[in-house]
């Protein structure tokens, strides 16, 4: 068994039914991954549509001796949306929570503590360690010193590091996809199924910037960090979190990931490797390094 | 019950200010990267602190200490050390957001009052009953993603004070959950306590106008005769599938002037204003104007027309009442 | 002839204002260490103004007035303070601020804001955004009076309290200064 992990993340973009299971079925046949989260995490809207395939993605995803983490909503507000939060939290199945509404539901059974969660040090990682948080994925603006500092806090919870994927930035009650098409969010016609990675934002002056998805945006770059095992593990890193993006085959992303750990392959041909594929933006790396987020990942 | 007028404060003399202008309560917060409104030049020092708080207490009105960032991983002094100078200087409560700040807070200042800051962006009853019941917190800072019907449901369902932002800058993202700032400048309202942070800022004149940059993104561009704006990032003019548009936000300010009575009716115990990062004098005419639409409110007089006397200390002229309509979303 | 832009000092004013060269090369030395002995004054007065720069201290602000022969390099660095006055030609510095003197003296003494004379191009600003904010934040807090700047105490000191803001005003209201003085 490795050292360190490699998690796939939920999928954040309105995908259709169709495009889920055929792509949890591809994730399952490849072996790449050994967890696997599920579940709509961003609109609430879009629940009725992508909620009959749950049962099945997991079937697949079990059967393939795959651990499914079920993710809940980042931005719950309406009832529906806190009954399912609720709900989720007493499968016996491992649960993603993203907004301290599920906390109460979860509490004293272990849980994954998502992106979208404020762990931002030590002292509140230790919090949630005690209530039963058995992995951290840290808000992706962290720091790789402020990750190592609660790694070493928090030796029993294992850290996860958002390593790939457009970076989920903000989260809004207001839907741009629906403003973008001149709509209400009440009556939104579920336009963001159109951009299944977002729809690209950019400056005034042309360059690309961020990414819409609904109430979230990300950002135009895509995340690239890769570490080698050694080079994750001094940092007390212990789990990758890549973050499904439509135009790709995740799981040769996953490889290229696991090669790099394995120390198979160097980071400049990963990043060439990676840059090949059908990307929807350029690869960043700058917020483990403490530098702008938007930073390109340059070859070591 | 009467409503809390909550005023801000991002110097001693704009505290004066307030609380001449008739707030009941002023927040402000010291001058370091413990708060949300980290700018060069703003905020209290310790010593300064408790001079305001002196000042205040003696017309009636109390102070509010924000210590609302999140605490930096292995370096959490300042933020504990924080939160006993606010208690030492005698201020009303320390308005928080960090769970770690929380905590200690909780454990090691019994006496003190908490307030959980917008930044903690607590907006269900699961949420708010959980800091309630495991910090003692005694009032929540509602996220501004609610509408009033929401905030009346809420209410019901809650047993701490509610306390809702009724005029100023609006962040039409949910604040505390915001990192845009950090992808272009690599600082964010969490991680350092600025948003847009001056430092990246650069403004650039030529024939076409002037262009607003933010870590050389051109966030916004002005016509020689548009009024200009500084470039916080989701304030600013995009382009999607080949068209500009202000995405996120127009440029508009937040004045619920119009709904304080039906906020009220939904169970809110106090109003706060935005603007630490303004002047005294325009602290002073907000105040002013909301302390008399208040007044009038609790009165049963007719309403004071406060959009029309603040028009002109609105961003852009135009003012909304954000989310509080379902419309906006 | 070029109209004179809004807020700037009206005809007599702007000549007297103006004097030739010569005379303005003569007297930008002296008033420089004048303006440079007041704001050290002012440090040792009310230091807390300064202390509210922290790092911006030792930034050089240029202030260019248009409607003024003269321009200013600031650096307020509490009592190492230092005020340069020029007849001719730019300095260099790490803000630049240039707008009508009626505005920007309006500023100094908190009766007109910032923001507002920048973002509907009054002043320009250029350089460092975050030392400007940090002076403007400063200048903000201090409610810095006539008497303050011009280093006068007791019945001089009030006299000059009184007199000069009115004098401003009324000279904003002929320069036709297009802004809502703040009442605070």
């Amino acid at each position: 068994m490795p050292q360190v992990r490699l998690t796939l993340g939920p999928v954040l973009f309105n995908w259709s039914a169709e495009r889920l299971i055929a792509f949890y079925r591809g994730i399952a046949a490849s072996g790449v991954f050994d967890r696997v989260h599920i579940g709509e995490v961003v609109c609430g809207k879009r629940m009725p549509f992508s909620d009959p395939v749950w049962p099945d993605a997991i079937e697949l995803l079990e059967e393939a001796g795959i651990e499914v983490v079920l993710s809940t909503l980042a931005l719950p507000g309406t009832v529906r949306e806190r009954k399912s939060i609720a709900e989720i939290c007493g499968d016996a199945r491992m649960v993603e929570i993203n907004d301290l509404t599920a906390l109460p539901g979860r509490a004293g059974r272990p849980f994954v503590a998502g992106p979208f969660v404020n762990i931002y040090n030590e002292g509140t990682a230790a919090f949630f360690a005690a209530r039963g948080a058995t992995t951290l994925c840290l808000p992706v603006e962290l720091t790789l010193a402020s990750a190592s500092a609660i790694a070493a806090a928090c030796p029993d919870v294992e850290t996860e590091i958002f390593a790939f994927g457009r970076l989920p930035l903000a989260l809004s009650s207001r839907c741009y996809h629906a403003r973008l098409h001149g709509l209400h969010k009440d009556s939104c016609q579920f336009v963001c199924e159109k951009d299944p990675d977002g729809v690209a934002v950019d400056t005034l002056e042309g360059r690309p910037f961020l990414a819409a998805n609904g109430i979230q945006t990300l950002s135009h770059g895509v995340q690239a960090w890769l570490p080698t095992e050694p080079e994750a593990l001094n940092t007390g890193v212990r789990r990758l979190r890549l973050s499904p993006q439509a135009a790709i085959d995740m799981a040769s992303v996953g490889k290229v990931y696991r090669a790099v750990l394995d120390g198979a392959m160097t980071r400049t041909e990963a990043l060439r490797q990676l840059s090949a594929m059908e990307l929807p933006g350029e690869l960043v790396d700058g917020y483990p390094r403490g530098v702008p987020g938007c930073t390109i990942a340059a070859p070591a | 019950m009467s409503l809390e007028l909550v005023c801000p404060a991002g110097t001693p003399a704009a505290l004066r200010a307030a609380v001449e202008a008739g707030a009941h309560s002023v927040y402000c917060g010291f001058r370091d990267e413990t708060n949300a409104r980290n700018f060069p030049g703003l905020n209290f020092s310790p010593d300064e602190l408790n001079d305001a708080v002196a000042f205040a207490h003696a017309r009636g009105a109390k102070v509010l200490v924000a210590i609302n960032t999140f605490a930096k991983a292995g370096a959490a002094d300042p933020w504990k050390r924080a939160v006993a100078v606010a208690e030492d200087s005698g201020a009303d409560a320390v308005i928080l957001a960090d769970i770690a700040v929380l905590d200690h807070a909780a454990s090691k200042h019994p006496g003190l009052r908490l307030h959980l800051s917008v930044q903690a962006a607590a907006a269900t009853p699961e949420a708010i009953g959980f800091y309630a019941k495991t910090f003692g917190v005694k009032r929540v800072v509602l996220p501004r993603v609610l509408s009033v019907e929401e905030i009346a449901v809420l209410n019901k369902a809650i047993d701490v004070e509610t306390e809702v932002f009724v005029f100023g800058g609006l962040c039409p993202m949910t604040e505390g959950r915001c990192s845009l700032s950090s992808y272009a400048t690599g600082r964010s309202p969490n991680l350092s306590g600025v948003c847009s942070p001056p430092e990246h800022v650069a403004y650039e004149d030529d024939a076409q106008g002037k262009t607003a940059r933010l870590a050389g993104f051109a966030i916004d561009r002005f016509a020689p005769d548009e009024a200009a704006g500084y470039p916080t990032l989701c304030k600013g003019r995009f382009v999607v599938q080949g068209k500009a548009s202000y995405l996120f936000e127009d440029p508009v300010s937040l004045n619920a002037a119009g709904l304080v009575e039906r906020l009220a009716t939904a169970g809110v115990t106090a109003l706060k204003i935005e603007g630490r990062q303004r002047g005294k004098g325009y602290v002073a005419e907000v105040v002013r104007t909301f302390r008399a639409v208040v007044d009038a409110v609790e009165a049963g007089r007719d309403p004071v027309e406060a959009e029309r006397i603040l028009a002109r200390l609105v961003e852009g002229g135009r003012q909304t009442s954000g989310a509080y309509r379902k419309q906006w979303r | 002839m070029v109209e004179p832009v809004t807020g700037e000092l009206p005809g007599l004013l702007r000549r007297l204002a103006n004097p030739p060269p010569l005379v303005r090369e003569l007297g930008a030395m002296p008033l420089g260490a004048v303006l440079t002995r007041a704001v050290r004054d002012l440090a040792r007065r009310r230091p807390e103004i300064f202390s509210r720069l922290n790092e911006h201290r030792t930034r050089s602000f240029v202030i260019a007035p248009t409607d003024l022969g003269l321009s200013f390099r600031m650096v307020p660095n509490g009592v190492r303070a230092t005020v340069a006055v020029s007849a001719r030609g730019q300095f260099e510095g790490d803000v630049h601020v240039r707008g009508p003197i009626l505005a920007l003296l309006g500023l100094l003494d908190g009766t007109l804001d910032g923001d507002a004379l920048f973002f509907d191009r009054t002043i320009a600003v250029s350089g460092r955004t975050d030392a400007l904010l940090a002076l403007r934040n400063a200048i903000e807090d201090a409610e810095l009076k006539p008497s303050d700047l011009l280093g006068l105490s007791g019945g001089l000191g009030r006299v000059a309290d009184f007199r000069v803001p009115k004098v401003l005003s009324k000279l904003r209201r002929m320069a036709g200064m297009p802004l809502d003085e703040v009442t605070p």
